[in-house]
Parts: structure tokens; sequence; C-alpha cells
């Protein structure tokens, strides 16, 4: 006979705040993503860029150290501003690699065996579930992107004479607005892709596909019409553009800045079209 | 969730006594152009409610709009008091939800899993790891409980299933077609841990199933639905309309004259077979008195049996009536 009987009792605690309930969505993903060492090793590699962009800054500030390799002393002191010139291209570059990585198995895996149905029963709604999934993301890609940006920004202000960083105060706004753009742009079409298609790896070529098919067909178009139009598909221009329009520079493209935010927005917008559209606990077989 | 068996929970109420689970309010349901759910009305109080209907009757679509899958065209329903149309989030923090199909992140451990979903309803980390334990332990997949969900068998991913319906303790549990796919042996244990839920009153059940047996072994209450309509409801524990008492008889030979004789007395008669036919009774006409119409029919009566209308006679005659009615 048994000592303790198992039976049923219901729960009658207090429960978790409902506003950062989405945050178990993202806490889970995350720890499936460093799950794998090959993942946390890549991780880790991608922050190679910014760690070098950061120890140059230092090491041009440094004289002691300078005069120890005056061969290269001429170099290093040129170097702030050769970096801040490339450092955006350097970030994001591993950033849209980690995407291409990790936003395929998010959406599909939970729509493989109909996870969303019991995801869905909860007290969440198919917003929170892509907040979630999109901060999983933006957690991510940001310690690559605008946190070191702004890091580099700060540590070269401190360095430099005093009014650098008021004078400069441009290339900060730039780097933060220019990462989180990149970051929604591709964080959201990977999740499009993901929550369209079910194999990841099928899932990565398709990001791949959808950013080099863009740049092809507008490629195409501006030859075929000896115009600028189709600047307009041409994503990886579109997000150049705004970057460098951001920054003041020339930009790639000849259409008007405007014309290359309508393009990311509109890319944007569809990316939530199709989420919206796949994201259901069930089918609608009318 | 693991007590002594001291304790235990009073008896539960009569239906009639119970608060509503849901009560149903003209509800309508459009999936495309089509009307799946046609102005549903009624209110479930049973402990266990069974949802019965062949295939296409509308109610897995019931059981999503109560949800909030499916937005409903017209109408409402009240889920343990809060409004469907306005308290969705609500009503889906107080349901724990076991789909037809399976429902799983095949990479993910059931502990990993269980817990990950009781986190989504709220509990706090740790919390939902305990309970994640003792849910997989109490539907008896405590060994297994750190496998992947995606190398278990039919059987157990519908515990696994179940386990995550109860992790978070809802006060209503809805089941769709919960033992499908099960050997008999795991039905049997199944059900036996639904009527176990069930019978502490503390969280009420509607168990969405075409399998008759599983419903009337289970269920206290019935609702039948069929092509959208609601057509019937039954209580199971005392509802004497619901499960109609009537004789069967086997005549020695075939008397129209003891036909007519019964039938002028008020019974309501179907003829089976050229011998055997069944008999209602009305209201203070007995046995004995079939025995005298035979004695004066000059007919021996060779067979006579006292029945109730299984759960199966009453869906038939709910989909027959609805038949005869559309």
């Amino acid at each position: 006979m048994p000592v303790l009987d198992r039976v049923w009792k219901r729960w009658k605690g207090t429960a978790t705040s409902i506003h950062g309930r989405f945050f178990v969505i993202t806490r889970f993903a995350l720890a499936d993503a460093f799950a794998s060492r090959t993942f946390l090793a890549f991780y880790v590699l991608c922050f190679l860029p910014s760690l070098i962009a950061l120890l140059a800054v230092y090491l041009s500030h440094n004289t002691a150290i300078l005069e120890q390799a005056s061969a290269i002393q001429d170099w290093l002191i040129e170097i702030p501003e050769w970096i801040f010139h490339h450092l955006f291209g350097w970030q994001a570059m591993p950033a849209f690699l980690i995407a291409v990585v990790v936003a395929p198995s998010l959406i599909a895996a939970d729509m493989g065996h109909n996870a969303l149905a019991v995801v869905l029963s909860r007290p969440i709604t198919r917003r929170e579930y892509i907040l979630g999934k999109l901060t999983v993301l933006l957690v991510l890609l940001s310690p690559l992107t605008w946190v070191p940006a702004l890091a580099l920004f700060g540590l070269q202000a401190s360095l430099a004479n005093g009014s650098w960083g008021v004078t400069n105060l441009r290339i900060a706004a730039a780097y933060l607005i220019g990462h989180w753009i990149w970051m929604l742009v591709i964080s959201l079409l990977g999740l499009a892709v993901s929550a369209t298609v079910r194999f990841a790896t099928l899932a990565r070529g398709a990001i791949l596909a959808i950013f080099l098919v863009s740049a092809v067909a507008g490629g195409i178009i501006n030859q075929l019409t000896r115009s600028s139009l189709g600047d307009l598909l041409h994503l990886p221009k579109a997000v150049t553009s705004v970057v460098m329009g951001l920054f003041g520079a020339p930009t790639p493209s000849d259409l008007p800045i405007m014309f290359n935010w309508a393009t990311l927005i509109v890319a944007a917008l569809l990316s939530l079209w199709v989420l919206n559209r796949r994201l259901r606990a069930c089918e609608e077989i009318a | 969730m693991m007590v002594t068996s001291t304790d235990r929970s009073p008896a539960p109420l009569g239906i009639s006594e119970q608060v509503p689970v849901i009560e149903l309010q003209d509800l309508c349901v459009h999936l495309g152009n089509r009307l799946i759910l046609n102005q549903l009305r009624g209110s479930l109080k049973g402990n266990i409610v069974g949802l019965l209907g062949p295939n296409g009757a509308g109610k897995t679509t019931l059981l999503r709009t109560l949800l909030g899958f499916y937005s409903a065209g017209s109408g409402d329903a009240r889920v343990l008091g809060h409004s469907l149309r306005s308290e969705g989030r609500d009503i889906r923090a107080l349901v724990g939800y076991m789909p037809e199909d399976d429902a799983h992140i095949a990479g993910m451990t059931a502990i990993r899993w269980v817990r990950f979903l009781g986190e989504l309803s709220g509990l706090p980390s740790d919390t939902a790891l305990e309970r994640g334990h003792e849910a997989l332990g109490y539907v008896g997949l405590g060994e297994a409980r750190y496998r992947k969900v995606g190398t278990f068998s039919t059987g157990m991913k519908q515990l696994v299933k179940l386990a995550q319906a109860l992790v978070h303790g809802p006060r209503l549990l809805l089941l769709d077609e919960p033992t499908n796919g099960l050997d008999p042996a795991a039905r049997a244990r199944f059900l036996e841990l639904v009527t176990e839920v069930g019978a502490r009153g503390e969280t009420r059940i509607l168990i969405s199933s075409h399998l008759l047996g599983d419903v009337e072994r289970v269920c206290d209450e019935v609702v039948i639905l069929k092509a959208g309509i609601l057509v019937a409801t039954c209580d199971l524990r005392t509802d004497p309309d619901g499960k109609q008492p009537f004789v069967e008889l086997e005549l020695s030979t075939f008397s129209r004259e003891f036909i007519d004789n019964i039938e002028a007395q008020g019974c309501g008669i179907v003829i089976r077979a050229k011998t055997r036919i069944q008999v209602e009774l009305p209201t203070g006409l007995e046995i004995r008195d079939l025995f005298r119409a035979a004695l004066s029919c000059g007919i021996g009566l060779r067979r006579v049996n006292l029945r109730r209308d299984s759960l199966q006679d009453v869906f038939l005659r709910a989909m027959e009536d609805n038949n005869a009615s559309s």
C-alpha cells in the first residue's frame, strides 16, 4: 500500500506579470541557441571585429605604447577615423550571419509539430509571441552591433580631446539608428522565412537568396530601364544608402534617400504580413 | 500536487447545483463563407462534460473558439464567467488545452517542454519546473521526462499533452479526442486519470470525442452537436429524459391486435423484427399491464427486458430527431 497517494491539485499561487511573459519565449530560445558549442564559438568569434577596433582605438591614444612601436605609429594615429568609416560593415556582416544561423529554426521548430496550438492556448497573444522571437535576435545581435559601436565611440570620446564627442555626436546616432534598422530588417526577414520554410538549411538559403535575388533583380531592372528604379528592389543597396545617409556620406543609390527608406519599410511590413498570415494556432480551412 | 491520501476534496456538487463552466449565448462561427457553429445556446454545468458529434459536427471548432483561435461571428460564450469576446486572455489563463494532433517541439525534453508551457501560463520559473516534474510523474511519464518528446510513442505523446495541459493547474481542461491512438490499456489508464482529475471538482473538464464508450465512462453530462447545431444535452447521472427506460419484448407470434392494444394505452412502439418490439412505457403503466394485454390477445411473451437507453441510443436518437426536423 503506498504511503502517499498521488492526487491532482490545482496551483493557487500568484502568476507572473503578463507584460513580461513574452520574455519566457526569448529565454528558452536563447538557451536552445547556446546549447550548441559550435554556435557559441561562432558567436564569440563575431566579437572579434569590435574587440580589434576597441584595441586599436585604445592604442592610438596610448602614447607610451606608440613610442615603443614607432614604425607603425603614424598608421595607428590615423586609425580612429578609418575605423569609424568601416566598422559598420565589419559589425553588420557577423550580425547577418548570426541571424542567418539562428532565425530559421526559431519559428519553424514550433510549427513543425503544431506546438503553436498549445503555445497560443496560453495567455499570450500572437503579437507577444512574435515579440518574444524577435527579442531573441535583438538580444543576440545587439552585443555585436550598436553596443560595441557606442562603447567604441565612448572610448574615443574619452581618449580624444574634450569636444570630440560633442562634435561627432552624429556618428553615435548613425551607429545606433543604422544598426537598429539593420537588426530589425534582418530579424523580421529571418522570422518570416522561418515561419514559411520548415527546414532550417533551406530557410538559411532562402534568407541569403532574398538579399541576392533582390540585388540581382534590382541590377537587371536598372540595366533594362537605364535608370535607378531597380534600387527600389535592391535590399543591400537600400540598407547601405540609408546608413550612409545617416552618417552624412554619399549614398550608392541615385534615388532620393526616402525611397531607400521606403524599400526597407516595405520589406519589414511584408515580413510582418507573412508572420501574421502564417502564425496561427490552427489552420482555418473554409 | 503530491498530497497524503487524507487530503480529499468534498464530494462534487450535483450538476444542477453547479456554476456553469461554459455558457453558450447564440454563438456563431464562420470559417471563410461557411457557417460552422450555428447559434449554439446552452449552459454546461457538469464536472466532466462530453462533447459528442459525428465528424464535421463542429466539436473541435467549438473548443478552438473557446480558446480564441477562431473569432465568434455573432453571439458570445462565457467560460468560467469570462466573455469570449472581451476576456480571451483571462480565459486562456484558466484553461488547459490538449489538442487532437501532435503538439510539441520534437527536440525538447518532456520536462523542458512542460516547464516552458507552465511559465507561459504564468508560473514562476522554479514553480514551473517543480510542477512540470509533478505533472509528468502524475501522468506516468516520470521515468521518461528527460527524453526528447520527438522520440516518444503515440501514447506517451498523448500523456505529455495531458501533462502540459495540467501543469499550471487550470480550472478547465479542454481535451480534444484525447484517447486517439491509444491501445486499450493506455486508454483505460488515461480515462482513469481524467476521471481522477475531474472527481475533485477543482478542475472541470470538457472532452470532445466520438468514442461514446469513453464519454459514457467518464462524463456526467453530454452535449451533442450535429452540423454545427447543438441537438441535445443530457445529464448522464440523473436525467430521466436523456436516458429513457424502455422494455424489449419478444412475442410468441406477431399480433397486430396486441400492438394496437398497448399503443392505445399510450406506449411508444418500435418494431425491431417480426416478433421483437421495443416499448416505451408511459407514466403509470407497468410491465404487468403488458402481460395482461398479451393474455387478452392470446399471445405469449417469450422475453421481457427492462432497459434504459445507452448513450449510443441517446446519440442516435439525437441524430435522427435532427434529421427529421431538418
